[in-house]
């Protein structure tokens, strides 16, 4: 009862007319980032906590919130118009969107993205508020060995989910956990690799980093691409709205897409993307007419557009309730959370239910605004993309100057940025995922607490970490995820015999 | 499969030179029996480990290289090219970043955005200098005055 209690308050938090303000105005700058080609989530919370300093942590954490879960709405109007899809999460919407767009139902292509958006969105928030508070109340269980454990695997499995290479994701991974090292030591107040510079002894700013790999990176890796030849922009054409049949095609598909994108997120590693590409390849196998797709079927846009953006509330499950992210765009979203000096995990629930539930119910009334901004004002958006791109790629940079400069009022910041940005542009060139490095910076210093702790109390004793059973099952599954890419292949292998070709 | 190589041999190289600046880590253990050095050597430990990862994934991958030659050096050869312009753009930012605060974000900002512009959305002049000016002025505006961030004043302010 005291739990429903604390769920209805948060309608009370999130229905305050300056937490509606920021709700929409996290929608709204979402959408914006989800159709800007340039700029994902990551970048776009990244580019703006400097904005935020000095609003409470509840507004601030709630437009933070909406950036993410709206980019997810914004990217998939770039996939079907453009064919250059805003988000990794949206490639699997421009495979059939941007053929319905060609033959005139870019309407109807737009309309059934943002219906199956809201519906999943929808969804998948009454499953986070389900799952939530069991699943908080367990993770209350845990010790420091059970959390090391525990972000262990949570890394193992972005590093192995992420690319296509693991041994890039372990690379990417240590190199993360590498950064997060730097600084004074918190137990022994050793200075750590500051190498005299006494800027870097408070450690990396972890805003330094994703402004670099993901605003300024992505800027490098897109000028590249804008070099090399321009994207036509499909007219929005067709009513925007669905015909009768075209609803009945797409039903099943958000239902399913909801579901699966729900259960991905709440996986750390697998996410939007896989959830989308999962959605997308069940659509295909279940449909009558599977050599139709790729061509315009409405389906193949419905079951990952619903899939991304249930998985978008799915991933909030692991953040909120373990304090453990299981994406690149939800460790940004923690270390927005900790800038405001809020660890987010089981304790929060019980510390301040006013801004958990404050935080969920506001994604209730953000995905009502979605749906608003996506449907009938679609066409002002899609406007954005007319914004030449040498100049909308220029204004990011300078953006992310003001950006990174804010934080401390710092020069040397903005160099380390600017070193970011192009490790960032040569990790994509060299197929490095970038999302397990973030993951495990902004995991890096609890994770070595975590471990030092469990230590300390098992009096430097490392069979600490196989002495309960979540820490023996954690592990395994860190091993599985591992070398899951090697078993994966073998065991398709295995099962469907030679006569499987298509993977 | 270059590129793969050489980040084996940059990772290996960034794994010892990490290994090498923990070692002068001076550590007095008091009552925290792992001290500031275990966990970096564990962190390189694995990192050596990924490395050993990444050359098996080389050396399995190897069977399947040869694609057609002349594309791939037109492709290298417009590849370098695009190189060279990024890494414009690199020196550029740096620059900018160099005279930040010398010169204060509004001088520094317009340029650097005017030249990029220009290099970049080519022949549209009026466009280019009414989005570098007013951009810039905007979000001067918007930052410093309306949303409190510090932004270094240098040649032109108000």
């Amino acid at each position: 009862m005291d739990t429903l209690g604390h769920i209805m308050n948060g309608f009370n938090v999130a229905l305050m007319p300056v937490n509606l303000w920021y709700t929409f105005l996290g929608c709204l700058m979402g959408t914006v980032i989800g159709v800007l080609p340039g700029i994902g989530p990551a970048a776009g919370i990244g580019l703006l906590i400097p904005v935020t300093y000095g609003m409470n942590p509840t507004s601030a954490l709630i437009m933070m919130a909406g950036i993410y879960y709206g980019a997810m709405y914004g990217g998939s109007t770039t996939s079907i118009l453009i064919n250059t899809p805003g988000e990794a999460s949206s490639v699997m919407t421009a495979l059939d969107g941007y053929q319905m767009a060609k033959n005139g139902r870019a309407g109807a292509a737009l309309a059934v993205s943002a219906i199956g958006s809201f519906l999943a969105g929808t969804f998948g928030i009454v499953a986070l508020t389900i799952l939530a508070v069991p699943l908080a109340a367990y993770a209350l269980k845990f010790g420091p060995a059970e959390y090391c454990c525990l972000m262990l695997f949570s890394l193992a499995a972005v590093s192995s989910l992420t690319g296509k290479s693991v041994a890039k994701g372990i690379i990417s991974t240590v190199l993360g956990l590498m950064i997060s090292t730097i600084g004074i030591d918190l137990q022994s107040g050793q200075p750590r690799y500051t190498m005299g510079v006494p800027e870097l002894q408070d450690g990396v700013g972890f805003l330094v980093v994703v402004v670099g790999l993901f605003a300024m990176g992505e800027v490098f890796s897109n000028l590249e691409d804008h070099i090399k030849g321009k994207a036509e922009i499909i007219k929005l054409s067709g009513r925007l709205w669905l015909t009768r049949e075209e609803w009945s095609r797409s039903i099943m598909p958000i239902v399913r897409g909801g579901v699966i994108g729900f259960f991905k997120g709440v996986l750390p590693g697998a996410g939007a993307t896989i959830a989308t590409m999962l959605s997308y390849t069940v659509e295909k196998r279940i449909s009558k007419t599977p050599e139709k797709f790729g061509s315009g079927m409405i389906e193949g846009v419905a079951g990952p557009e619903a899939a991304n953006n249930a998985a978008t509330c799915g991933s909030m499950v692991p953040l909120l309730t373990l304090g453990v992210p299981g994406s690149g765009s939800t460790a940004v979203l923690m270390g927005a959370f900790i800038m405001y000096g809020i660890q987010p995990g089981p304790l929060l629930f019980e510390k301040r239910p006013d801004l958990v539930w404050g935080l969920v119910d506001s994604m209730y009334i953000g995905n009502i605004m979605l749906l608003i901004l996506n449907l009938p004002l679609i066409g002002i958006f899609v406007r954005i993309l007319y914004i030449p791109t040498g100049i909308l790629l220029s204004l990011i940079l300078a953006i992310s100057a003001i950006g990174v400069y804010s934080i401390n009022g710092n020069v040397l910041e903005l160099q380390m940025a600017l070193m970011f940005g192009v490790l960032g542009y040569l990790f994509r060139k060299c197929d490095i995922p970038l999302a397990p490095m973030v993951l495990a910076l902004v995991l890096g210093g609890i994770m070595e607490q975590s471990f030092r702790q469990a230590m300390t109390i098992s009096g430097a004793d490392p069979t600490v970490f196989v002495k309960s059973g979540i820490c023996i099952t954690l592990l395994v599954f860190t091993v599985i995820m591992v070398s899951l890419p090697v078993i994966l292949p073998r065991l398709r292998e295995w099962t469907s015999g030679p006569e499987d070709v298509d993977s | 499969m270059l590129t793969d190589k050489i980040i084996l041999a940059l990772t290996l190289l960034l794994a010892a030179v990490y290994f090498y600046a923990t070692a002068q880590i001076p550590s007095l253990e008091i009552g925290d029996p792992l001290g500031p050095k275990a966990f970096p050597i564990l962190l390189g430990v694995i990192l050596v480990l990924a490395c050993v990862l990444l050359a098996v994934e080389i050396i399995r991958a190897k069977p399947q290289p040869a694609v057609e030659k002349d594309a791939a050096s037109a492709d290298s050869a417009e590849n370098a090219k695009h190189l060279w312009q990024i890494g414009g753009v690199v020196v550029w930012t740096a620059f900018y970043f160099w005279m930040f605060d010398r010169a204060g974000y509004i001088a520094t900002t317009t340029v650097y955005l005017l030249a990029l512009t220009i290099v970049f959305n080519r022949g549209k002049w009026l466009a280019n200098i009414l989005t570098s000016v007013f951009f810039t002025i905007g979000s001067y505006v918007l930052f410093a005055k309306i949303l409190g961030v510090v932004l270094p004043t240098g040649l032109v302010s108000f």
